[in-house]
């Protein structure tokens, strides 16, 4: 195996923790701020994607508004899933359960509508960034690798700083701290819902565009991501911005090491593997506390 | 308002006594008794007893005698009482679960033969995927209602059973009665392994982390050539269905083989859950753990217990599907499948036996029967899964307690409006009351007046002015029997100030030595004068109360 290899693959594992990365911090945004365990995330990130396909088949060659489609088909999902699964039952008995359950149904509704609407064909995205190439000695970084990393970060570095500094940031960082003491000082729980729920939803909306530079669309296709994003959320810690970088840095590390070493069938195991040791160290995750992380 | 009254003292020469006095109509005071007897609470269209059939003549003691061999407990709960009106002997049915359940086995059993012949086979073929999924679901259930553990792995389980088991069969040609012990034993491992962390993680982590699991049992078995990545499942596998019978008697074997699985696994479910690691576990529910285990509950033990007792049975319908089916498909893994199990149980309520076998019943059917929909019938049961999720706490067997308490939150908003001020007490006034008379006093007095206040009228006022003394006419007569009967204290009085020709209207005190105290400047120049201002003042108050 020589070092381009290597190198290819430690390049795709980057690419692919930038957005897992952000997926998982989408789901530990939403779960520590409103409470719901979004299972329907997968179906928000196909949804977008295909809101992306719509938005390339009328402007075929304008990156930007792709993208732009993505994100809004994405946080109009979120929008749309509060409004299902978070407003009509947050204050009702069993709301956990019944949230995850809700969301779990929307997924099973509107994966099956893409797939009435859109049929089962996989759709593909055009190249965003372009088709140009760096090359680093051996190493070969093609424009949509270093757009895939770069707008991700981006992004996210964003949604980071509009948290800490925005009036509106400060609403859902103090919703994440204790919401009903957030309710107490007059910030509004629906109102705040529908923030965070767009927000998240954006962010799987930019995910589904960037990824699907690699893979393609398709309705079920955001099943496999969301799962990813599960999991590297609860190894960082549900509700844990940082935990989710790191554990999405170390799952990308297994991710590749595996690769190279056993072989990719292996991946999912070692994944789970490590996942359900570094759980039984740390219950709530890397950076969770071992406490309740949230009442209620 | 033109009517007379003729006093009868007339005709004996009485002073002052005029044949015919103008007078109001008559007013019953039947009609004010009337209106304030009647309920003015607002009815609820629904009823507010349970209803309870009374079977006639006895028998109670019988039932109460028959039981469970080897158990105390009776097949039916009768309770034997005498009508207390009647006298007549009368058996009520407490609990009639067990007569529903006995309906639903019959229903089950003589299923296949009662089908319509045109979709028999389809229908027969459901039935049997129904009774599998069913004692799948009831495994399920005893983990997430009974232990309270979130795994949504439970069908990674059962495949993971299944595939093993079919891949036995295969390569070292196991017989199929050995599948279901060897599915036990596989799932035995399975839950041990999956067992470890529920013991540190609770609640949405655990379910997380299942889902993930399943996710890459999936994987795992699509990208191994062992388990026939390329043939969509391991198939092969030997099964319990002779393949020398007719296509008619398989499926009919198939179909009571699936239910004779149902019924073990609800045998197993009521074991768990009805013996003391249930009621360990009920003691235990989610945020009570503390107190549960402040009493000295192991209450982890026992969840631990149930899920790993759960796991060897769903093991063991592992390797059931795969003696069925002759092995096992990928899509035993997929997401829609655990979605679709959620959905069952929680159509039917989570915690019940009959929850689960209902919402079974209810997807099963609507995903086999209506095959020809394609991806709609899906977005079906998914619309039917969000709708029981928004509008019911706890699925289609949840709906009775949670209509009880909408009925009495409704019940107790009516009681706390009904409250009529003027005489009558407040409830929370009549509660703190000494004499309980008083209240009843006074709800009679505030009738007496709303009677008297429709009396009082310008004849009747005219009336007396005439003639403050003598006999009057009838309403008249009633005004002036209230005013006289009233208590002591603040009643009206006349003071000669001078005789004959300066009168004052005082209030007595009530209280002996207190002197009366005046009420009015105004001096009357005769006693009749000073009859009637008392009068006035008495209407006044009355119109005023």
């Amino acid at each position: 195996m020589s070092i381009a290899d290597i190198g290819f693959i430690l390049t795709n594992a980057v690419v692919l923790t930038c957005i897992y990365g952000m997926l998982a911090i989408g789901i530990s945004i939403t779960w520590s701020s409103v409470g719901l365990i979004n299972l329907s995330y997968g179906f928000i990130f196909a949804a977008a994607g295909y809101g992306a396909w719509w938005a390339s088949n009328i402007f075929p060659h304008n990156g930007a508004i792709v993208m732009i489609a993505g994100i809004l088909v994405g946080a109009l999902g979120g929008v749309l899933v509060c409004a299902l699964a978070f407003i009509p039952i947050h204050d009702k008995p069993n709301f956990p359960v019944r949230g995850m359950i809700a969301t779990l149904a929307i997924s099973l509704i509107g994966s099956q509508a893409l797939m009435a609407g859109f049929g089962p064909l996989s759709k593909s995205l055009p190249e965003i960034f372009g088709s140009g190439t760096i090359d680093f000695g051996d190493m070969v970084l093609t424009a949509d690798k270093i757009g895939n990393v770069l707008t991700s970060i981006g992004f996210v570095a964003l949604v980071v700083t509009w948290m800490r500094s925005s009036r509106r940031g400060l609403e859902i960082r103090a919703m994440m701290m204790n919401p009903h003491a957030a309710a107490i000082v007059g910030i509004g729980v629906r109102r705040t819902g529908f923030y965070v729920m767009a927000i998240t939803g954006g962010m799987a909306g930019l995910a589904a565009v960037l990824l699907s530079q690699t893979y393609y669309i398709s309705p079920f296709g955001g099943l496999a991501p969301m799962i990813k994003g599960v999991s590297i959320a609860l190894c960082g810690g549900l509700g844990s911005v940082q935990g989710a970088i790191i554990a999405a840095i170390i799952l990308g590390l297994n991710e590749a090491i595996t690769g190279v070493v056993l072989g990719g069938q292996y991946v999912l195991i070692t994944q789970f593997l490590l996942i359900i040791l570094i759980l039984l160290i740390r219950p709530r995750g890397i950076a969770g506390i071992v406490d309740r992380a949230r009442e209620a | 308002m033109g009517n007379i009254w003729r006093n009868p003292l007339f005709n004996w020469g009485v002073d002052r006594a005029a044949e015919v006095v103008p007078t109001i109509p008559y007013l019953p005071p039947q009609d004010s008794w009337d209106r304030t007897k009647e309920s003015k609470v607002k009815m609820l269209p629904v009823g507010r007893l349970r209803y309870y059939y009374k079977w006639p003549g006895h028998g109670a003691r019988i039932w109460a005698k028959l039981r469970y061999f080897g158990t105390r407990r009776r097949l039916l709960y009768v309770r034997g009482e005498y009508n207390p009106k009647t006298l007549r002997r009368e058996k009520t049915i407490v609990d009639k679960r067990p007569i529903w359940w006995l309906m639903g086995f019959l229903f089950l059993f003589v299923f296949p033969f009662i089908l319509p012949t045109q979709f028999g086979g389809s229908l027969l073929a459901a039935g049997t995927i129904f009774g599998i999924y069913a004692a799948i679901n009831l495994c399920w259930m005893l983990i997430i209602g009974t232990a309270g553990i979130y795994s949504l792995a439970s069908y990674a389980v059962v495949g993971t059973a299944a595939f093993g088991t079919a891949w036995l069969s295969i390569n070292f040609g196991l017989p199929w009665y050995v599948l279901p012990l060897i599915g036990s034993l596989v799932g035995l491992v399975f839950g041990m392994v999956i067992a470890i962390p529920a013991t540190r993680l609770d609640g949405f982590y655990y379910a997380l982390l299942t889902i993930g699991l399943n996710e890459l049992c999936r994987v795992y078995t699509l990208q191994s050539k062992q388990f026939g990545s390329a043939s969509g499942g391991l198939y092969g596998a030997d099964t319990y269905i002779p393949q020398s019978w007719s296509s008619d008697s398989q499926s009919l074997l198939a179909y009571y083989a699936a239910l004779a699985l149902m019924l073990s696994a609800l045998f197993l479910y009521r074991m768990v859950n009805g013996t003391r690691l249930g009621r360990i576990l009920r003691m235990a529910p989610e945020k009570r753990e503390a107190f549960a285990e402040a009493t000295g509950v192991d209450f982890r033990r026992a969840r631990i217990t149930v899920f790993v007792i759960s796991s060897v049975a769903l093991g063991f319908i592992g390797g059931f599907y795969a003696a069925h089916f002759r092995g096992a498909s990928f899509s035993i893994f997929s997401f829609d499948t655990v979605l679709l199990g959620l959905g069952m149980l929680v159509i039917g309520g989570i915690g019940r036996s009959e929850g689960a076998i209902v919402g079974t019943a209810i997807v099963v059917l609507l995903d086999k029967v209506l095959m020809s929909w394609g991806p709609w019938r899906l977005i079906l049961i998914g619309l039917i899964m969000l709708s029981v999720v928004l509008f019911m706490s706890n699925g289609l067997f949840g709906i009775k307690k949670q209509f009880r308490a909408w009925r009495n939150k409704k019940k107790s908003e009516r009681r706390s409006t009904r409250s009529e001020k003027g005489g009558e007490m407040l409830p929370e006034e009549a509660t703190e009351t000494r004499d309980k008379d008083l209240i009843y006093w006074r709800r009679y007095d505030k009738m007496q007046r709303d009677y008297l206040k429709k009396l009082v009228s310008p004849e009747i006022i005219d009336e007396h002015e005439r003639c403050p003394l003598g006999q009057h006419s009838e309403p008249l007569e009633r005004l002036l029997l209230y005013f006289r009967r009233a208590p002591q204290d603040d009643k009206y009085a006349i003071v000669v100030v001078d005789p004959f020709k300066a009168y004052r209207i005082v209030a007595l005190s009530g209280v002996r030595g207190v002197a009366p105290r005046t009420v009015e400047e105004r001096i009357y120049p005769s006693q009749e004068a000073a009859y009637h201002g008392v009068f006035m003042r008495r209407v006044q108050d009355l119109m005023e109360s």
